[in-house]
Order: structure tokens, then sequence, then C-alpha cells
């Protein structure tokens, strides 16, 4: 049984970062530069390994600090990096046009972390150092992502939202399965390098030929 | 055993690295042709000669291999191979409309190496990452046409297909969790492990785990309502892509659903996956048939159709039962063999009409013989005629619903396949036989002999899933039973 004031303070450090992270993934459906949500996807990739980094140091596993730095590099360095590199300097506009407007954006954020946390309440599942119910951030973040990809019509900003939802992933795994072997961590970090290469890609062929990052004109297929 | 399977692997791979060095040549061709069909000689080795039915490690726990492995093992494989022969002759000198060339034959080996490996990895997170690298190689082969309609068919669905899989892998995660109190807190989670600690695992997390897997992993096999990628990417890429992604990639993804649904059957028991796998096995059934009513698109049209058939393999599991199992199994092979040649005569119509529209299209017959028949025949094979195999496999997996009492679902199959039959059988028909000029005038039509290697490809899947249709050699009939032991032979 750990010691009572170190065990407050981890869990207590714990917490305090889930709602960073929580109050990251909200604060992405404020912005509509494409610049800044590139950076709000890298704080919040920051807080995800900041809390893998804690969880790591708490349960004494090298595993998952070695997992922790290689997060740190990967999603808050070479990823928004890449990211903003590959295409945001090709197209003249920089402020993405917004679907649903930022008020019902947040309102709908907020609900869905309402949603979440309800859903995840109903699961018997202790989550590593996490107040109650463990899943209910992860989830969130993983709901606002969808949303976002959903409600924003440019490759840059999908892309962003598709990296918020693996972070909720990724932070769900860290909180629920914390043991799960560290090949398996590591391959699946390892794994979206290629995916972010190959969606730098796309992204840049669609900018390069449509001199936008826009994807409202994307609807030649129906039906 | 163990040898076999890393040759298999190493094959594609080395295919792909051979195409960095070598290029836009001929002779990229003809390596991937041998390393495909190396390959697919490899699967047939690792799975009858080593007896798959039995269940069977292999490199310590890094892979395995039972019936399910080896149905699934042998649809990709023969897809892979038959899909390389084709496109050895899609991509000589004007004929397809390839422009990515030089990226071509990297990524499609890559594409067969993923979808190689996916049936016989043991571990669940490893299966995930294969799974989630067929995504990222098949979205720009999609794009290897290069126009703006395949760049946005590709976006779409690398987008869509990766968000489903962030979905999938949660439901892994769920499934890891589930294992913690009676594995403990690091074990590795493959699937022998997993099944034998099933009745012990957490049940409320065991069935979230698989709804969400099936959800995630379903965005690929394109169940609707997360279908929404599939039409476009299947209708946009090359006909030899579109062959391989209706035929392997569908396959490959159910197969992880059915992975997981065989883990879950074990905790909560068949009736919840059973569920789960009729409404949406149903619900795909449905709608795809009726969208095959109203499609212009003869490529559009396949790729409703292939909806349509993952619809009716999750029907027949869903149903339960060994003989609808068997026939649902079954299926995944006859689809394979079908869909490839119903996409390679697309193929054949595209590269000499150079439209995708069917009203543009009449008279083929006429102009292309061999093309027509093979057009006509992929039509009726993949809409259930007898005596083609999928004739065969939908008939098993009705007469597996009457036998159950399951007869609203065995009717939905018969009313819908038949709905599917009309649809797709009306366009084709009038694109290969009825006399009249194409809508939109006289089109540029292509007049040139048969490419051999196309014929080939052609004439090897027809010759599967007619022969299939009469006969089923014994070590594939016992392979089919031993996968209804696995997932879908109990009520």
């Amino acid at each position: 049984m750990p010691t009572a004031p170190h065990y407050d303070f981890v869990h207590a450090t714990a917490a305090l970062i889930a709602i960073l992270a929580l109050l990251s993934g909200l604060s992405l459906l404020l912005v509509k530069q494409v610049h800044e949500q590139v950076r709000v996807y890298a704080v919040l990739s920051a807080f995800a390994a900041g809390y893998t980094l804690l969880v790591g140091i708490d349960r004494v596993d090298a595993a998952l600090i070695v997992l922790a730095v290689w997060t740190a590099l990967i999603k808050v360095i070479v990823i928004p990096i890449s990211v903003d590199r590959a295409v945001t300097r090709q197209v003249s506009e920089h402020e993405v046009p917004l679907v649903v407007q930022v008020p019902m954006s947040l309102l709908i954020g907020v609900t869905l972390t309402g949603l979440s946390y309800w859903s995840a309440s109903a699961l018997p599942i202790q989550g590593a150092l996490l107040p109650a119910p463990a899943l209910g951030m992860p989830l969130s973040l993983v709901l606002i992502g969808f949303f976002f990809m959903i409600t924003r019509q440019n490759v840059i900003s999908q892309i962003v939202g598709l990296l918020t939802l693996e972070n909720g992933v990724f932070l769900a795994t860290v909180a629920i399965a914390p043991g799960l072997p560290f090949a398996i961590g590591f391959l699946l970090l390892l794994d979206l390098l290629p995916a972010v290469v190959f969606y730098g890609v796309f992204a840049r062929l669609i900018a390069v030929r449509a001199k936008t990052t826009s994807i409202e004109d994307m609807a030649v297929l129906r039906g | 055993m163990a040898v076999w399977i890393l040759i298999m692997l190493a094959l594609p791979l080395a295919a792909a690295a051979g195409g960095v060095f070598i290029g836009d040549r001929p002779a990229m061709g003809w390596l991937s042709l041998a390393a495909a069909a190396g390959s697919f000689a490899c699967a047939l080795v690792v799975v009858f000669a080593y007896d798959a039915v039995r269940g069977r490690h292999a490199l310590g726990s890094a892979f395995f291999l039972d019936a399910l492995s080896g149905v699934f093992l042998i649809a990709v494989a023969f897809v892979y191979a038959v899909v390389a022969v084709y496109s050895a002759g899609y991509l000589l000198p004007g004929i397809g409309h390839i422009q990515l060339r030089r990226w071509y034959w990297p990524l499609l080996n890559l594409f067969g190496l993923a979808l190689l490996a996916t049936p016989v990895l043991a571990n669940l997170g490893v299966l995930w990452v294969a799974v989630e690298l067929t995504t990222v190689v098949s979205a720009l082969l999609v794009t290897s046409e290069g126009s703006d309609e395949s760049l946005e068919a590709g976006w779409k669905y690398i987008v869509i297909g990766s968000a489903g899989l962030a979905v999938g892998l949660l439901g892994i995660v769920l499934i890891y969790a589930a294992g913690i109190p009676s594995l403990g807190d690091h074990y590795t989670p493959t699937y022998p492990t997993l099944a034998h600690a099933a009745p012990n695992l957490n049940a409320s997390l065991v069935r979230t785990g698989f709804a969400l897997a099936l959800v995630g992993f379903g965005t690929k096999v394109g169940l609707v309502p997360m279908h929404a990628w599939l039409p476009d990417a299947h209708s946009e890429g090359p006909s030899p892509v579109s062959a391989m992604l209706s035929g392997a990639l569908l396959a490959a993804a159910l197969y992880a659903v059915l992975r997981i649904g065989a883990i879950t059957q074990r905790t909560v028991g068949p009736s919840y996956v059973h569920v789960l796998l009729l409404v949406f096995g149903g619900l795909s059934l449905l709608l795809a048939a009726l969208f095959t009513l109203r499609q212009t698109n003869y490529k559009r049209l396949l790729a409703y159709s292939s909806i349509e058939h993952m619809g009716i393999v999750s029907l027949g599991i869903g149903i339960g039962g060994p003989i609808a199992a068997y026939g649902a199994f079954f299926h995944v092979i006859v689809h394979a063999a079908g869909k490839t040649l119903a996409f390679f005569g697309a193929g054949g119509l595209l590269s000499r009409y150079d439209t995708r529209d069917a009203d543009d299209v009449r008279g083929v017959i006429r102009l292309a013989p061999f093309t027509g028949a093979m057009v006509l025949l992929g039509a009726l094979a993949i809409t259930g005629v007898p005596p083609f195999g999928i004739f065969r496999s939908e008939l098993l997996i009705v007469t597996g619903g009457f036998l159950h009492s399951k007869y609203a679902l065995a009717g939905l199959l018969v009313v819908f396949a038949n709905v599917a039959f009309v649809g797709v059988y009306q366009v084709f028909h009038r694109m290969v036989i009825s006399p009249g000029e194409p809508v939109a005038g006289d089109r540029t039509r292509i007049d040139r002999p048969e490419q051999p290697l196309m014929a080939i490809a052609m004439v090897v899947s027809l010759t599967v899933v007619l022969v299939l249709g009469l006969w089923i050699p014994s070590p594939l009939n016992r392979l089919l039973h031993g996968a209804t032991t696995v997932i879908g032979g109990r009520v």
C-alpha cells in the first residue's frame, strides 16, 4: 500500500492532467485557425504524454516511461511540425469555415463529455490513477474528435480531429490497460507515423491540386 | 509451419522493396506476380498440409492458425494472386489509366502483405496494426488513376476508415482490460490466451468491447451504416484495386470482427454476437440491395453488391447453426472469386469504353466477345445464379435459417438477394447484350485483342467460382466445418 501523501499527490496530479486534457479537447472546438488547431493538438498530446509518464513513474514501469517519451517526441513535436509544414504553407486561407458555429459546437462538446462520463460510469473498470469513471475523459476526447472531424470541412482540421480521436484511444489504453505489452504500445505508436505521412501526402495532393485545404468542393461522388 | 508463414509474408515484402529499385518496368509486374503466386502456394501449404483445423501456434505465440484463419487466408491469398496476374496486364501501356505507376506495385505488394498477415497474427493488438496498414496503403492505391474523383474517394476512405479503426482499437483495449483480473496486468492478448480465459472475463466489458470492435472493424467491412467510404473507393480505384478491396480487404476486416466475436461468445454466449451480426448484416443486405436498383455507374453497382455480400456473410453467421455458418464461410471464398471476376470484367469495359456510366456502354458482346462473356458471367456469379458457388452458399444459409426456424431471416435473404439480382443483372445485360446505341451517342471504343494476362486472371476466377458451385474438395469442406466450430456453429 503506497503512503498516503505521495499517493494523494500523484492522484491529484493525474486528475489535474485529465481535466487539462479534456479542456484542451474542448478548446479545439473554439479555434478557427488551422495553425492554432494543430497547436492545440500538440498541447493535448503533451498532456497525454504527461499522464503516461505519471502512470509509468507510479507503477515503476520503464516501458511506460519510454512510451511517454516517444509520445512526446512523435505527437508533440514530429507530427504537429510535419502537418503544419506539409500543407498549411501551400495555401492562402488559414481560417476554417464552420458547419456548426462556435457556441453551438461548445454546447455539443460539453454534452458529448457528459454523455461519455455517463456511459463510462456503467463500466466496471478501474483506471490507473484516474478518478472514476476512468474512461470518461478518454471517451470524451474520442467523441469530440469525431464531432470536430464531421463539422470542419478542411483537410488539416480533419487530420487534427482524427489525431484527437486517436489520442482519446491512447489515453484509454494507458488508463485501463497500462500493462499492455510495451511492444504493442510501441507498435501502435509507430503505426501512427506512416498513417500521418499518408494523411500528409493526401492533404498535400488536395492542396496542390485545388490550391485550398477546404473540402467543401469534394462532393462529386454521391448515391 | 512458421517457415512457410514467414516465406508467405516475406515474398510480398521483397517484391515491394524490389519495386523501389526496379521502378516502373515490366519486370516489376513479373516479380510481383511471382511473389503473389508464391504466397498463395505457401498459404495452401500452411492451411492444408499443416491441418489448420486443429489450431496451431507458430513462431512462439506470434502466429496462430485455426480453421477460421484458414478460410480467410485462402480467400485473401487467392485474391492477391489473381489481382497480381490481372494487374501485370492492366498496367501495360494503353490499357489501364493508372497515373501513379511508379508506386502501384510496391503499394499493391504491401497491401497484399498486410492482408496475408491479418488472419495469421495471434496478437489482437498486432492484428489491428495490420488492418490499419491495409487502410493507409490501399487508400493511396485508390487514388492511383490520379483523377479528382479518385482523390475525393481516397480521402473519404482514409478518414472514415481510420476513425473506424480507432474505435475498433478501443474495443480491443476493453477486451484486454476485461482479462486483467484473471490473466494479470501484463499478459499478451493473443487469441488462444483470451479464448481460454473467456469464461472468466468481465462480461460487460467484453460485450462493450465487441460492440465497439464490430462498429470499428465493421467500418472497413462496409457494414451499413458505416459504409459511406466503400462505394466511392471501389468505384474510383483502378479495377484490380477494387477487386482486392472487395474480395480481400472486406474479408480481412470481417475476420477481425469474427475473431473478437469468437472470444465474446465464449464469455457471454453466442446469442449476443449473433444478434449484433444479424442487425448490421440484415441492414447491409437490405439497403445495399435497394441501392443496386438505382445505380448507373457499373463499378459503383459492384461496390453496393460487395456491401450486400458482406451483409449476407454476417447474416449467415448471425443465423447460427452449422449449416448457415458453413454457408457463410463458404460465401467468403466464393465471393472472393466471383467479385474479382466481376471487377476484372469491369476493368475490361473501362479500358475499352473509358466510362463508368453503364448508359454509355452498349453491345460489348459484339465489340469484345470474351470480355462481354466474362462481364456477364461475373454478374451472374455474384448475383447467386446456379451453378455458381454463390448460389450454393446462399442456399446453405437459407437452408440453415429454415432448419432453425428463422423464417423471417431466411426470407429476408431470399427477397433481397433477388432484388440485388435484378439491380445488378439488368445493368450488365443492357451493356453486354442489348442492341442499340449508347445514350450519350457513339463514344470512342477501343477495339483491340484481349490482353492475355487479364484474360487468364478472369478465367481462373471464373473457374474457381464455377467449380466450387459444383464440387467442394474434401480438405476445403473440412476447413469450412472447422470454422463453424470457432464461431457461428451454435444457435
